[in-house]
């Protein structure tokens, strides 16, 4: 007999929209779970609406590979709460829920009628998580917070960067996953709290605060020697040489951007830079008193730099990391969607997705980060077309008849 | 009232960032952590500070002491006969196992699932490593900024499309192993959820490479979709979306939607240069980023930080301060929510660390005590809990076991 999966059973009335609260939910239907976002087609969700589309074409809410990324294997119902018949199908999903989740800013629930405390009321061991920007209290509790924002709010920019420039982004939202991932370990341990005791609660998120959970050393640098870290590009006070190394460039452009190529290198050791010495045919190098210690290679470090360099920019970057880990040395590519999709570590451990999609037809996309060898995990559909289970969830799941349906449908209710 | 996991037991063989925070996550929420480090020489992030006016002390390191809150703290040598020995015990009684032994690693002490269950079929057993357990990569060396770059975060950020020789730039800190830790716990608890129904445990494990694909925002889809790639040389599609220079600080303009734009104009005060058609629409704007830095440049660099953000959030801009260390710790919003706490341990003395992830309205979060010190539960967790005698204990510490 096939195994349950871990969440089996377990049903969330998903009222997330955008990336964290999505992410977050994404976790829990990879764990299982029947996750149903509540849409409307009057306001789709931020990601339905950007790109990548297939060949760069939009045309429609479901032909975006943001949104059908973070949204597999869930389901999708639209309302429009300009009815009240509409949030009485919402008071029906929240009834036959196990968990309620958010993204919103502090109060957009509460003025829907779906605040804490009236969502207790239709089910008294619901388990409700709200993931806003600032938290549910506090002088800047209404602030509005985006995605990229939150990055340099947290004090991550400040402290990334290259030395003497300013203050340096992550690259993307990376507040936001974070806080999907620390949501729905909240969730999990609510619904084990709830399986002992028989009672829910609510959960409430800063994201704000989550993300400086990632950056304990730059806080501590300033609470213990009362001082601001000093930003130092990919360089580590421990470990040298460690960064990105230019490999050969061959004349790439995809569309019209310049792709170029690196690679990372990194010697946690004297030890691992003997191996690094000898693996670039430099072996004389591993005692030379400029780089034999720690101390010598930090205080010579730009000159070690230059010697990576010199060797890492004649070759492919996939075969000089090959050589390189050969030889026990960390190293990795730099890698772009493009190598991503063809990574081979990727592509052996069946890492990619690729489900048929009743619109974009079959993608690849990104899978589950973990395995379970009783109750394997997996990605049960593509991401759902707007609405694409209203009916279904109405009918089967809140017991609608096909009457009703379709009276709600001719009032707008489900648009 | 009790945290949300107060019954369960878990042991941790945990070095550095993802496997420690990963276990901090539970222990602060109630679960009983029992952390074993190498005797002598300790979790290697106890050397990695920061410490206390730089004088380097393993009992001192900020990253040990934030990551190993509420843990009890044991030396064991697991590599060696006595010391398996003595790990089984510790697992026989235990619910859940997390590591991050590497796989090369794990195969030289004989770490695995089949040996662990056999002292307890209930285990969950979670393993947390670079590259997957399986896999051609699964014997690689790798640091944190291997996997975020070979995960593909690290390509996206860097100087921009005018520095091409400045490399792809890595995010500060252990980002590699923070997700690695939290993806980890969720993956447990899971585990934890399958085996309250089935009543057997089983093997997690969790790839760092693959967590860290799995959050690239839109980015990894523009492959599939439109045969294009995302990276740190390509030119920005909205403005202003950008870091600038205010007069006491750095401020992030944020205008993704043209509304956002809209409203900052008011806030600067409607000035004239803002009506030109050159500026009319956020991809107008990116097209015309070279003329816009300069017009806005010059009035934020007239603005205070908090002035500004406050002036611009008024009317719903979602602009915010490149928060310092000092403007976290001094932030009147993260006092009223009181964010950081106040942790002392007996060498290290009394600091401000980063406190709860989230708020819970019956289950709290609370530090309960401190990181271990090097050790410091050897007597009462080998002694006290597995029953060994003092001599015995005594031997092994002189054999370098525990």
């Amino acid at each position: 007999m096939a195994k349950k999966l871990p969440l089996e059973g377990i049903r969330i009335a998903d009222f997330t929209w955008v990336w964290a609260g999505p992410y977050g939910t994404l976790q829990l239907a990879h764990l299982g779970a029947e996750v149903i976002r509540i849409e409307t087609t009057t306001r789709p969700c931020v990601t339905r609406m950007l790109p990548p589309w297939p060949d760069g074409k939009f045309s429609g809410p479901n032909c975006s590979g943001y949104f059908n990324q973070y949204n597999q294997g869930k389901k999708s119902i639209t309302l429009n709460f300009n009815h009240p018949e509409a949030h009485e199908v919402a008071r029906r999903l929240i009834k036959a829920s196990d968990v309620v989740t958010n993204n919103f800013a502090a109060g957009v629930m509460e003025r829907l009628g779906f605040g804490y405390s009236e969502v207790k009321k239709l089910k008294s061991d619901i388990i409700m998580i709200s993931l806003t920007g600032y938290g549910d209290t506090g002088p800047y509790k209404d602030f509005v917070a985006y995605g990229p924002a939150q990055v340099p709010l947290s004090g991550l920019s400040s402290l990334t960067g290259y030395k003497g420039w300013p203050p340096m982004h992550a690259g993307f939202s990376y507040a936001d996953p974070n806080a999907g991932a620390h949501g729905a370990l909240a969730v999990l341990m609510a619904l084990y709290h709830r399986a002992r005791t028989g009672e829910g609660q609510y959960v409430e998120m800063s994201q704000w605060e989550c993300a400086i959970d990632l950056l304990a050393e730059g806080t501590l640098e300033y609470t213990m020697n009362g001082r601001e870290p000093e930003r130092n590009g990919n360089r580590d006070p421990q470990m040298a040489p460690h960064g990105n190394f230019k490999c050969l460039d061959w004349p790439d452009k995809i569309a019209d951007l310049t792709v170029d190529r690196w690679i990372s290198v990194v010697c946690a050791d004297d030890a691992e830079w003997g191996r690094l010495a000898r693996a670039m045919g430099r072996s004389e190098l591993a005692d030379d008193p400029r780089f034999k210690t720690l101390a010598a290679r930090k205080s010579n470090e730009d000159e070690l730099e230059a010697i990576v360099t010199a060797w890492t920019s004649t070759r492919d970057p996939k075969s000089a990391v090959e050589e390189l880990q050969k030889a026990g040395v960390a190293a990795g590519v730099v890698a772009d969607a493009r190598y991503l999709s063809d990574d081979p570590n990727l592509a052996a451990r069946n890492y990619f997705v690729r489900k048929e999609h009743p619109e974009v037809g079959v993608k690849q996309h990104c899978g589950i980060p973990w395995r379970m060898s009783e109750t394997p995990c997996e990605v049960r559909s593509a991401a759902p077309t707007i609405g694409q289970h209203t009916d279904e969830v109405l009918t089967r799941t809140l017991g609608y008849s096909r009457a009703e349906l379709d009276e709600l449908r001719k009032k707008g209710a489900l648009d | 009232m009790a945290g949300a996991l107060s019954d369960l037991k878990i042991v941790e063989l945990g070095e550095l960032v993802s496997a420690p925070y990963a276990s901090k996550l539970m222990a602060d929420m109630g679960a009983e952590v029992i952390k074993i480090e190498r005797p002598r020489i300790g979790d290697s992030s106890r050397r990695r500070g920061p410490f206390p006016r730089d004088e380097a002390h393993p009992e001192k390191s900020g990253l040990f002491l934030y990551l190993n809150t509420n843990k009890l703290g044991v030396t064991l040598d697991v590599a060696t006969p006595e010391g398996f020995e003595l790990f089984e015990r510790l697992i026989a009684g235990a619910d859940i196992l997390i590591h991050n032994v590497v796989p090369p690693e794990m195969d030289r002490v004989g770490l695995t699932y089949e040996r662990l269950a056999r002292v307890n079929p209930r285990l969950i057993m979670t393993s947390i490593t670079p590259w997957g357990i399986d896999g051609p990569y699964r014997n690689w060396r790798a640091e944190d900024l291997t996997v975020w770059a070979a995960g593909g975060v690290c390509v996206l950020n860097g100087g921009g499309p005018e520095h091409p020789e400045l490399p792809p730039l890595k995010t500060f800190g252990h980002q590699s192993g923070y997700q690695g830790g939290v993806h980890g716990a969720v993956a447990t608890m899971g585990a934890l959820m399958a085996r309250l129904r089935d009543g057997e445990g089983q093997h997690v494990e969790v790839s760092l490479q693959e967590t860290i694909a799995s959050m690239l925002e839109m980015t990894f889809e523009y492959w599939p979709y439109m045969k294009t790639v995302a990276n740190r040389l390509g030119a920005k599609p909205i403005a202003p979306v950008e870091t600038m220079e205010a007069k006491d600080g750095y401020i992030y303009i944020c205008c993704i939607e043209d509304h956002q734009w809209d409203r900052l104009v008011e806030v600067m005060g409607s000035p004239e240069w803002a009506k030109e058609d050159i500026f009319a629409d956020r991809f107008k704007r990116a097209a015309s980023w070279d003329a816009l830095k300069v017009f806005l440049g010059e009035y934020v660099s007239q603005q205070t930080v908090l002035g500004l953000y406050k002036a611009a959030q008024a009317k719903r801009v979602p602009l915010a301060p490149v928060s310092t260390m000092g403007d976290l710790l001094n932030s009147e919003h993260l006092k009223a929510r009181g964010f950081f706490v106040e942790i002392a341990q007996p060498v290290a003395g009394t600091h401000k660390y980063p406190g709860a992830p989230l708020k819970y309205e019956k289950t709290p979060w609370e530090i309960r005590r401190p990181a271990p010190t090097l050790g410091q539960h050897n007597e009462e967790v080998f002694g006290g809990r597995l029953g060994l005698e003092k001599a015995r204990l005594n031997q092994l510490i002189n054999k370098g076991v525990i």
